[in-house]
């Protein structure tokens, strides 16, 4: 479960103002919105990188709103986390850079790289074991970063852009993926993506965030229907509205 | 960031009253002494940023929380990377030094014999060790700035804590003892080049003889002592300061380059300052007696 | 260990070359009237100059500074104290300044101008130019080279100027040495040559980092990886240039 409760977060202007939120664990949660909206930094406090200046965040029930580098490092091994440019180790084999998070937890080495390569055979990347991650397509890369993101079967997983610079094809393939994690494990999800129609169709529910403020929190079938006209124009695409 | 506000307000002003100076005037008269303490303001965020990553670092060193291949593959980057550009550049200061020396003295006394003595006994408590160290600034501190920056810009960093490791022990802890090993061989290896561009240029230019130049009698425990320490501080300083100028880089592949920029000057800057502390500290403890 | 000093040697060929082959477009960009953008010589005149300025004045200081105190070490040695003010003032006109200032310049000035220039080339601005019938080497190399000739003169002027301050600073606060005659002996010993011999060096300094850096920067491959070795081979290169000319530069005009 990760509760917000006014949360927010300035760096020269406003980036979050007062975020309240309520994700109950196993959940599929959606985050859209205009870019520089702020969805970024929210990932970035809910992963427990960055500190909000204001608010408290709770993290699987630990309130981690006062925690120091230490005890944020220790929450942060229950969460998993996709980047938007993945964030692959360029110095590194594919195999290592999905077994890591596993030798950083103590996992034998050994066992470590068995589970990476389960892994990656998951994610349909046999065979790519050890390659280098500049030899691989963008569509590839994601998959690595999929496997590496959830390979210690995290509590929390985070997905930023799971499907920027992707064909549809295999953005419906990183969608199946996704949600064939989900099914196994059901850690609470989290996923931002601008491909706002792909990620309607997968996270339950959605919430819209513009301008640092949360606009929209609820179904993703009734978020068309919204009160709010900034909702219904950044939904429908449509050129006349306040944005 | 403050420094932007402060600039701003000044640009600015809330509306005055009708009988106040022209806000503009103000606004400019105000300029240079805001922009000096902007920056008076960020040089001690820099510096404070700088001594807890350093104090960060020793920690961790001190609880050897680094893996020794890390340092060895560090090592070898270092001396790989810089081995060519210090004997290059050392090279040719020597040549230089000894053409300028020699030139002077004939005009005044014609007696060439103490140069190597003198410049030897330089060499050892102050040129080696500074001027490897500056050219180690460029060199090695560029490198470490762009290495860490763009692994910040794509978020690497961010993808190394997210996986349970600590970014100082795993980054900035290897690169601190390779630099702090390597900068006294790399001093002792520039000395080797100076010492015989030197005696080259002192033999062919005019004529002192190399047995009469190499001439280590004026050489004391002192002098070695002062040029092992500069080393030290120096390599420390090093990569501590580029490391942090690449952990604080922002603002994508642009980024890297201005992180680059500043590590290279706050670098440099970091190697003087640190060589005239240490050389005022050396003339204090051991007062030259006449000779 | 032989094919890497034979790669080494074909590189630095390729380098020095296509430097070489810029300055001669530079060149002839000036003929048959030497005329630039000023607006483009203004800003860059500007920023590399004016926003300089602190910098290379901490580097004299402290530069002036460690020198005075390593005199020092000689002088009380040989209880010359009225050779003080020569020797600080002989070594910072002729090298120490010069040399010092011209590494920090191509640190902060060469080093963001390859930078520019990189992007600037991966992100087809320079096609762009070329698309517009705009010459890129008038319209970006001319003024740059200009500029960075003029004002790394102008900073070792005044570099050389608080070197000497901080040096016969301390002088008197660490050596002992008053300042009347540590400025006796620099003014009864150096002439105009001394100081002109530091000043005609920082021109051609100037040269060399502009070319270097502008030659690294334009040449640019491999996207955003590219700019920052660019960058980097920049800073390397403009320091190896820097001190070969100074040795050449010193053997000519004694």
């Amino acid at each position: 479960m990760i509760r917000f409760s006014r949360v927010s977060k300035a760096f020269r202007d406003p980036l979050l103002v007062d975020v309240d939120l309520d994700i109950e664990s196993g959940a599929i949660w959606g985050l859209i919105g205009p870019g520089a909206g702020g969805k970024s930094v929210l990932l970035k406090i809910a992963a427990g990188l960055m500190r909000p200046d204001a608010g408290r965040v709770e993290i699987a029930g630990r309130d981690i709103t006062g925690d120091d580098e230490t005890a944020l490092a220790q929450t942060r091994e229950r969460i998993g986390m996709l980047f938007q440019n993945n964030a692959l180790f360029d110095f590194m084999t594919v195999l290592d850079n999905v077994a890591f998070p596993l030798r950083r937890r103590g996992v034998a080495d050994d066992e470590a790289e068995a589970r990476a390569e389960k892994r990656l055979r998951a994610v349909g990347l046999a065979g790519s074991e050890h390659k280098m991650p500049s030899e691989l397509s963008g569509g590839m890369q994601k998959r690595v970063g999929l496997a590496r993101a959830s390979v210690a079967d995290p509590e929390v997983v985070i997905y930023d852009e799971p499907t920027a610079g992707l064909d549809p094809v295999t953005t419906s393939k990183i969608y199946d993926l996704l949600r064939e994690d989900h099914e196994a494990s059901k850690p609470t999800t989290i996923v931002v993506s601008s491909d706002v129609d792909a990620l309607l169709s997968f996270a339950p529910r959605v919430a819209l965030l513009e301008g640092g403020v949360l606009r929209y929190d609820g179904d993703a079938a009734a978020i068309a229907e919204s009160d709010d006209a900034v909702v219904r124009q950044f939904v429908t695409g449509s050129l006349e509205g306040p944005l | 960031m403050s420094r932007t506000r402060d600039i701003r307000s000044a640009d600015s002003p809330p509306a005055p009253p009708a009988s106040a100076p022209d806000p503009q005037r103000v606004a400019l008269l105000l300029r240079p002494p805001l922009l000096v303490g902007a920056a008076a303001l960020g040089g001690a965020r820099v510096a404070r940023g700088i001594a807890s990553l350093f104090a960060g670092t020793l920690l961790r060193a001190i609880n050897r929380q680094s893996e020794r291949g890390a340092v060895a593959e560090q090592m070898f980057n270092i001396g790989n990377r810089s081995l060519f550009f210090v004997a290059v550049t050392l090279g040719f200061i020597a040549l230089v030094s000894v053409f300028q020396v020699c030139l002077q003295l004939n005009r005044v006394t014609g007696d060439l014999s103490k140069v190597g003595l003198e410049l030897i006994k330089l060499m050892v408590h102050e040129s080696a060790p500074s001027l490897t160290a500056m050219m180690l600034a460029t060199r090695v501190g560029a490198g470490i700035a762009a290495e860490i920056g763009s692994m910040v810009v794509t978020e690497q960093v961010d993808a190394l804590r997210m996986s349970g490791v600590d970014p100082v022990s795993y980054l900035i802890l290897p690169r601190f003892l390779a630099c702090l090993l390597m900068t006294p061989v790399l001093a002792v290896f520039a000395f080797g080049v100076a010492l015989g561009s030197g005696t080259a240029m002192a033999y062919v230019a005019f004529g002192v003889n190399p047995s009469i130049f190499v001439d280590f009698s004026a050489v004391t425990a002192a002098d070695v002592g002062i040029g092992v320490v500069k080393c030290f501080c120096f390599g420390a300083a090093i990569p501590v300061v580029s490391g942090y100028c690449g952990l604080t880089t922002f603002g994508g592949s642009e980024g890297v380059g201005a992180a680059t920029t500043r590590a290279v000057i706050n670098a440099s800057l970091a190697v003087l300052a640190l060589d005239l502390l240490l050389t005022v500290a050396g003339f204090m403890l051991f007062p030259p007696s006449a000779a | 260990m032989i094919a890497r000093v034979g790669d080494v040697v074909i590189g630095v060929t390729r380098e020095v070359g296509g430097i070489g082959v810029l300055m001669l477009q530079v060149l002839r960009a000036l003929l048959p009237w030497p005329s630039m953008d000023a607006r483009e010589l203004w800003r860059n005149l500007y920023r590399m100059g004016v926003k300089s300025l602190p910098i290379i004045l901490a580097t004299a200081f402290f530069s002036g500074a460690i020198l005075v105190v390593q005199s020092g070490i000689f002088v009380r040695r040989f209880g010359a104290e009225g050779l003080l003010g020569w020797a600080t003032g002989y070594s910072t006109f002729r090298e120490i300044g010069p040399i010092l200032i011209a590494l920090m310049f191509s640190g902060r000035v060469g080093s963001n101008n390859t930078a520019e220039l990189g992007t600037m080339t991966i992100t087809e601005q320079i096609d762009g130019l070329r698309a517009l019938a705009i010459d890129p080497i008038r319209y970006l190399i001319v003024p740059r080279v200009t500029a960075m000739m003029v004002m790394l003169f102008a900073l070792t002027v005044f570099g050389d100027f608080v070197a000497i301050l901080g040096g016969a600073l301390l002088g008197q606060v660490v050596v002992g040495v008053d300042t009347s005659v540590f400025w006796h002996s620099l003014f009864s010993n150096l002439g105009t040559w001394d100081l002109v011999h530091g000043l005609v060096k920082s021109v051609f300094f100037g040269l060399v980092i502009s070319l270097t850096s502008c030659y690294f920067g334009i040449s640019v491959r491999g996207g955003a990886v590219g700019v920052g070795r660019a960058v980097n081979a920049s800073v390397v290169a403009s320091a190896i240039g820097i001190m070969v000319t100074d040795c050449l530069l010193t053997l000519l005009m004694k």
